[in-house]
């Protein structure tokens, strides 16, 4: 091997082709199952089948049997198996998406590019509500949490969601679903400890109030201890401590109604070291900062069928406070309603609509750094959309045709349209295609921030005055929606109940792009100057394509082992137009890898172990310098007895000691991912 | 480092397929309990073929055929032919239809009423009222719209739940063995048809 490979080349290739080769690996015997293969379920009595564990693959792909669109789901299985104890963990299996660990409490995430700790194209909801936040765009990760062990799944999309979902939905949603309170009776206990996250315990309790109402509620804590400072090894200061609780409670009667009521409330403190420009000498000042976030929300949903149609009615409340010592805090209302109505008014039609209202109301403290104006403010957006789907050909054709028209205080009116076409070609392969258009509203902070980046000493280079030069972001009242047109090609296809394959490519066309365009200079500080503003406007001054895609493969190779694997594919292409000014290069593509690949090998030993194992490869961040690293995660459990399992995991077990992303905008010390273990015991007591 | 790297990526994913391939081995000779959801739900068909009763209309002849109608999505494939291929409950043999949403279901036994069908479940339904045909299918809510047997997977393992006044209304006796192990479902009491 040449020393002048490229750096991702050889070792992609290298586990491509290990992944190609185990997919294609694929026995003859999969044309139909021999009579001598199928146990003779006949013999069974009904209380044999009752206890036999159902493992087959076919659970997943029938829900994504009919979607024209990249869809990904983490089963609660999955979940379990991998060892994850939160979200943005849970994430990293997934195809498209890339998942960086910033520092123990932070993390950045994206699908199809544009990753950033603030990243802003992504909509992420939990049982309906969303946790998007308006005021930077993007998803406080840290903030959002919920019991592992009763999620149902993680739908994940990849492309456009906007028509059902709105706007932000640009270039993915992730849909985390927890399960109904009747499938999470009786208690939960879960106690874990590890290197890193050092404690953690989550309790649940589920019953009935009577044959039509169930509920559960549950509580939890974790604590993280701090990692380590790259290079250096010297302990950093982003611990994070969390407590959080909450309820469901799930009235289905027979007949047409069902209401779900669901709240959560919560508390966290975080540390990180953070830097922050000053106007004195030495014009910056680093030090380990805390923080604390806190707050509850509220959601309510009431499902009601009528003779041939059905309607879903949804409201929710939530409150979030964050308290970033020297830096900023925020109070944040949201309190949204939305309506939505499907029905068949022909044989081949099947309509969705729907309304949506939700209120926005934000309270924040400035500091040096980071000032928002106005400091408080109130936004109304209101949203309609409609969708239908058209079968053919004996629903073997389905064309999807709808929109989404949104009205918001920045940008007033946006229509987001979308075409969607699923081809069954046969009863085990089809072909999607997809065009849409989506766009990302502008933020709180667009339109109104100041944030002092840095300071530039006088008399320096760069700075030829007495004054210390402040480099600020600023917001502007004129910064519009970020628009995407995106094409999708997808293809899928079920071989057998053992064996499936998913492939999702796509050519995404962005314009009105986020820049920073110089504005002038002016000094400031009356009646004595203190310092030289240098402003940059945030502005729409770029565009470009990105393309790629996303291969996966699921193979359950014998009822014990299943294997699964994924490889991702991501170029950017992306320019500023020829009249910015914005001094950054033409191409931020640095900031996500342009190559990840994922392997897994579930394996079940005898009637009591689990054991799963994890390869992963994400390719370099050449805009951050960050080379690309490969993980070996470990995880197993054992089933002591009724109702206790332990398991134990490890993450990153060759102990590849990398860092995984540079923050922006704020600047707070990345740490290195370390190896970690965590063992964990869960009681049930059904 | 960089080839060091690849290196160790070489040998890991080497490392693993071999271990999992010696494990496989192992496990192979092993008697297998778990088996794909499919194969399992025939296995349910074909035990509340035997433990529910038809009117003695519904068989024209003591040897007729039970006749069980896949319609909207088929999530079985040919697994469940497989499984009935042969088998007799009371005499009567299986035949297994997949059939159109709009085809006349009323000759059908058994009616299995696939995902795809979702948003018209309670349609269908209501073409099998008043016909002996023990409605089943894995659709949220079933029992609720007046199906009969509503398949449920929890903790992995596959569950049923029964609507005894569906039942009743269809002219079908469910063998208190089955009901033991069902989560039973009751209508109002009343009487009233619920919409």
């Amino acid at each position: 091997m040449s020393s002048t490979n490229p750096q991702t080349g050889v070792s992609i290739r290298q586990a491509l082709a290990l992944v190609l080769i185990a997919l294609l690996f694929v026995p003859s015997s999969f044309a139909a199952p021999q009579q001598s293969d199928i146990p003779d379920v006949t013999a069974m009595s009904m209380e044999d089948l009752m206890n036999m564990q159902v493992t087959s693959v076919s659970k997943r792909s029938q829900k994504l049997a009919d979607a024209a669109a990249a869809v990904f789901v983490i089963t609660q299985d999955d979940i379990r198996r991998s060892g994850a104890t939160n979200i943005p963990e849970a994430l990293r299996m997934v195809p498209g998406i890339q998942v960086a660990r910033i520092d123990e409490n932070k993390w950045a995430i994206a699908s199809r590019g544009f990753n950033g700790r603030f990243d802003n194209k992504l909509l992420v909801l939990i049982d309906g509500r969303s946790v998007y936040t308006p005021l930077f765009s993007g998803v406080y990760w840290n903030v959002q949490d919920v019991m592992l062990e009763d999620v149902d799944r993680i739908e994940v999309i990849r492309g456009p969601g906007a028509t059902l979902w709105g706007a932000n939905a640009v270039d993915g949603v992730i849909n985390i679903i927890t399960k109904s309170a009747q499938s999470t009776q009786n208690a939960v206990v879960t106690a874990g400890g590890g290197t890193e996250e050092r404690g953690a315990t989550n309790v649940r309790y589920g019953g009935k109030f009577n044959k039509d109402t169930y509920y559960r509620a549950y509580g939890k804590y974790f604590n993280f201890g701090p990692s380590d400072y790259p290079a250096s090894g010297v302990t950093a200061n982003d611990n994070w401590d969390a407590w959080r609780g909450g309820f469901r409670t799930d009235w289905s009667p027979s007949g047409p109604n069902s209401v779900t009521l669901q709240g959560d409330v919560h508390t966290s403190k975080f540390g990180e070291t953070l830097t922050i420009p000053s106007l004195t000498a030495p014009f910056s000042d680093t030090f380990p900062n805390h923080g604390s976030f806190g707050g509850g929300n509220i959601l309510g949903r009431w499902n009601h069928s009528f003779a041939s149609s059905q309607m879903s009615l949804q409201m929710y409340y939530d409150h979030t406070k964050l308290i970033d010592d020297s830096l900023f805090s925020d109070r944040q209302n949201i309190f949204d309603i939305d309506f939505q109505h499907s029905f068949h008014p022909g044989s081949n039609h099947e309509v969705v609509w729907g309304l949506g209202y939700r209120a926005i109301n934000d309270n924040n403290n400035s500091s040096f750094t980071v000032a928002i104006k106005p400091n408080q403010l109130t936004l109304n957006q209101f949203s309609a959309f409609a969708q239908d789907e058209i079968s053919f050909a004996d629903r073997r054709l389905r064309l999807t045709l709808g929109s989404k028209f949104e009205h918001n205080d920045f940008t007033g009116f946006e229509v987001e349209p979308n075409a969607r076409l699923l081809w069954n070609l046969t009863k085990t392969q089809s072909v999607w295609t997809a065009v849409s258009r989506a766009v990302r509203t502008p933020a709180i902070t667009e339109e109104g921030l100041q944030l002092n980046s840095g300071v530039i000493p006088p008399g320096g280079p760069g700075n030829p005055t007495p004054l210390p030069a402040v480099v600020a972001i600023m917001g502007n009242h004129n910064f519009q929606s970020e628009d995407l047109l995106a094409y999708e090609v997808g293809y899928r296809m079920q071989v057998s109940s053992n064996f499936s394959a998913d492939v999702a490519t796509f050519y995404n066309q962005y314009s009105h792009l986020r820049t920073a365009e110089p504005g002038v200079p002016s000094v400031e500080g009356n009646p004595i100057p203190t310092d030289v503003l240098v402003p940059f406007y945030a502005a729409n001054n770029m565009g470009g394509g990105t393309y790629g895609g996303e291969i996966f493969g699921d193979w359950r190779v014998l009822p014990k082992w299943r294997l699964l694997g994924s490889y991702s594919y991501l170029q950017m292409s992306l320019r500023k137009n020829s009249d910015s000014l914005d001094p950054l290069p033409d191409n931020p593509a640095g900031s996500s890898p342009h190559n990840q690949v994922y392997l897994r090998s579930s394996l079940d030993l005898g009637r009591h172990f689990e054991h799963d194992f994890v390869v992963r490869h994400v390719g370099s961040l050449p805009g951050l310098s960050i080379p690309s690293y490969n993980s070996l995660d470990m995880h197993l459990s054992w089933k002591a007895a009724s109702g206790v399992e332990l398991s134990i995991g490890s993450q990153n077990l060759l102990n590849n000691r990398h860092l995984e992303f540079i923050p922006d905008f704020i600047n707070t010390a990345p740490t290195e991912v370390k190896r970690t273990v965590y063992g964990q015991i869960t009681w049930r007591m059904d | 480092m960089q080839n060091r790297a690849i290196m160790t990526v070489r040998r890991l994913i080497i490392a693993m397929l071999m271990m999992a391939l010696g494990q496989a081995a192992h496990v192979w000779a092993q008697d297998s309990d778990q088996s794909s959801e499919y194969l399992i739900k025939a296995g349910y068909i074909y035990n509340f073929a035997k433990l529910v009763e038809w009117p003695a209309s519904a068989f024209a002849q003591p040897d007729s055929p039970i006749v069980i109608g896949i319609v909207g999505t088929d999530p079985f494939g040919p697994i469940i032919d497989k499984v009935l291929e042969g088998k007799k409950v009371n005499g009567h043999p299986f035949l297994i239809k997949r059939l159109k949403p709009t085809a006349d279901v009323k000759e059908c036994h058994i009616l299995f009423i696939g995902s795809s069908l979702g948003p018209h479940v309670a349609d269908t339904i209501r073409l099998t009222r008043g016909t002996p045909i023990l409605t089943i299918s894995e659709i949220p809510g079933f029992a609720d719209h007046g199906g009969i047997i509503h398949l449920t997977l929890e903790q992995n393992k596959v569950r049923f739940e029964v609507n005894v006044d569906a039942a009743k209304e269809a002219d079908l006796n469910i063998s208190s063995r089955l009901l033991v192990l069902a989560k039973v479902i009751q209508q109002p009491g009343d009487g009233r048809k619920t919409e």
